[in-house]
């Protein structure tokens, strides 16, 4: 059991400025991956953005899993490890032991001993998920957790930023393909 | 008759399965196709740490140990050669590479095509994504920034 708080000012500060560096969500989402990996000396991780259409996790940006994993099925929000209260994180403490999983045998034969999925959330409503992979069982520190949620209400808005931009130049185009004798 | 160059970027998912049935389908009866799979993956992530005691300090060497994801994933990516070979591509017109990116997916996928000229690009697509609304659509950015090329867009 690793119960000793593993995130402090100095990795916040790394893993936040891989954020507020980056000026693409894509590699910012595995550089995040990356280092909360590095810095919790877990297993993977993942970020997901929610897909209210389809009603799956899409991934974003992952570290650590392998290719079969990644590459296991949808992820189902209804089916997959899912708050009872809006807005809390989930700590699947031991994986064997659960039923929360939509792929418990994936996950036992990847490896994983457990999980800790953290809602990112954005003016109120969950736009993704912040996932933790554990080799072993794991009883996360309150600390630790509660920097993950500062952690992953900062990816939120990068990913409200991203979308944003996107949505810009994507206007900037269309506007650019606008020939001056259509506006004469 | 000049090779027919093809480009087929390549990320494990399983729309990448798709782009790759259509490659075998399409160009391996060819005798004078030449396929480059191309992954441009995310290197680690750069950590400055003044004090080698530091919390940064070990969370950079750390990293430096996790480098066995890229491993696997170029490992792969010479299974994926394998099995083109196996389907009926010849040895010498498979190649794959591997390499590091700094920018988005589809910038690498231009620098790439730009570099080297190829005939043919196939990419693959996943209608209703909503990461697309988060990244851009990588298609449509190689589609409007390429010339003189034939983009084939799997879905």
């Amino acid at each position: 059991m690793h119960t000793e708080d593993r995130i402090n000012i100095e990795i916040f500060k790394v893993v936040t400025r891989a954020i507020a560096e980056s000026n693409n969500l894509e590699i910012m989402a595995k550089h995040l991956a990356q280092l909360l990996v590095g810095a919790l000396e877990i297993k993977g991780s993942t970020i997901f953005a929610t897909n209210v259409e389809t009603k799956e996790l899409e991934v974003l940006g992952s570290f650590g899993l392998s290719i079969r994993y990644m590459n296991k099925g949808p992820i189902y929000i209804s089916r997959s490890i899912k708050s009872v209260e809006k807005h809390k994180a989930v700590v699947v403490k031991d994986v064997k032991d659960s039923n929360m999983l939509q792929y418990a045998s994936d996950a036992i034969q990847e490896g994983i001993g457990a999980i800790v999925s953290v809602p990112i959330a954005f003016s109120g409503r969950e736009i993704g998920v912040l996932r933790l992979y554990h080799h072993d069982t794991w009883d996360i520190s309150e600390r630790d957790l509660d920097s993950l949620f500062v952690l992953a209400e900062i990816i939120g808005l990068a990913m409200m930023y991203a979308r944003m931009n996107v949505a810009i130049s994507e206007v900037k185009n269309i506007v650019g393909d606008v020939h001056e004798a259509w506006l004469e | 008759m000049d090779a027919q160059r093809i480009l087929l970027p390549y990320n494990f998912s399983q729309n990448d399965q798709k782009a790759l049935a259509f490659v075998i389908r399409t160009f391996g009866p060819l005798e004078n196709s030449e396929l480059t799979i191309f992954h441009a993956f995310t290197p680690i992530s750069e950590i400055e740490a003044s004090d080698h005691q530091s919390a940064t300090a070990k969370l950079k060497r750390r990293l430096s140990y996790l480098t066995q994801e890229l491993t696997e994933r170029e490992m792969a990516l010479q299974e994926v050669r394998q099995y083109l070979i196996s389907k009926g591509f010849h040895r010498d017109k498979v190649r794959y590479i591997f390499k590091s990116r700094k920018s988005e997916i589809s910038a690498a996928i231009i620098e790439q095509t730009k570099e080297e000229d190829y005939d043919v690009i196939v990419l693959n697509h996943k209608p209703g994504k909503v990461t697309r609304f988060f990244t851009g659509t990588v298609f449509s950015k190689v589609v409007t920034a390429l010339r003189d090329i034939t983009v084939c867009i799997v879905s």
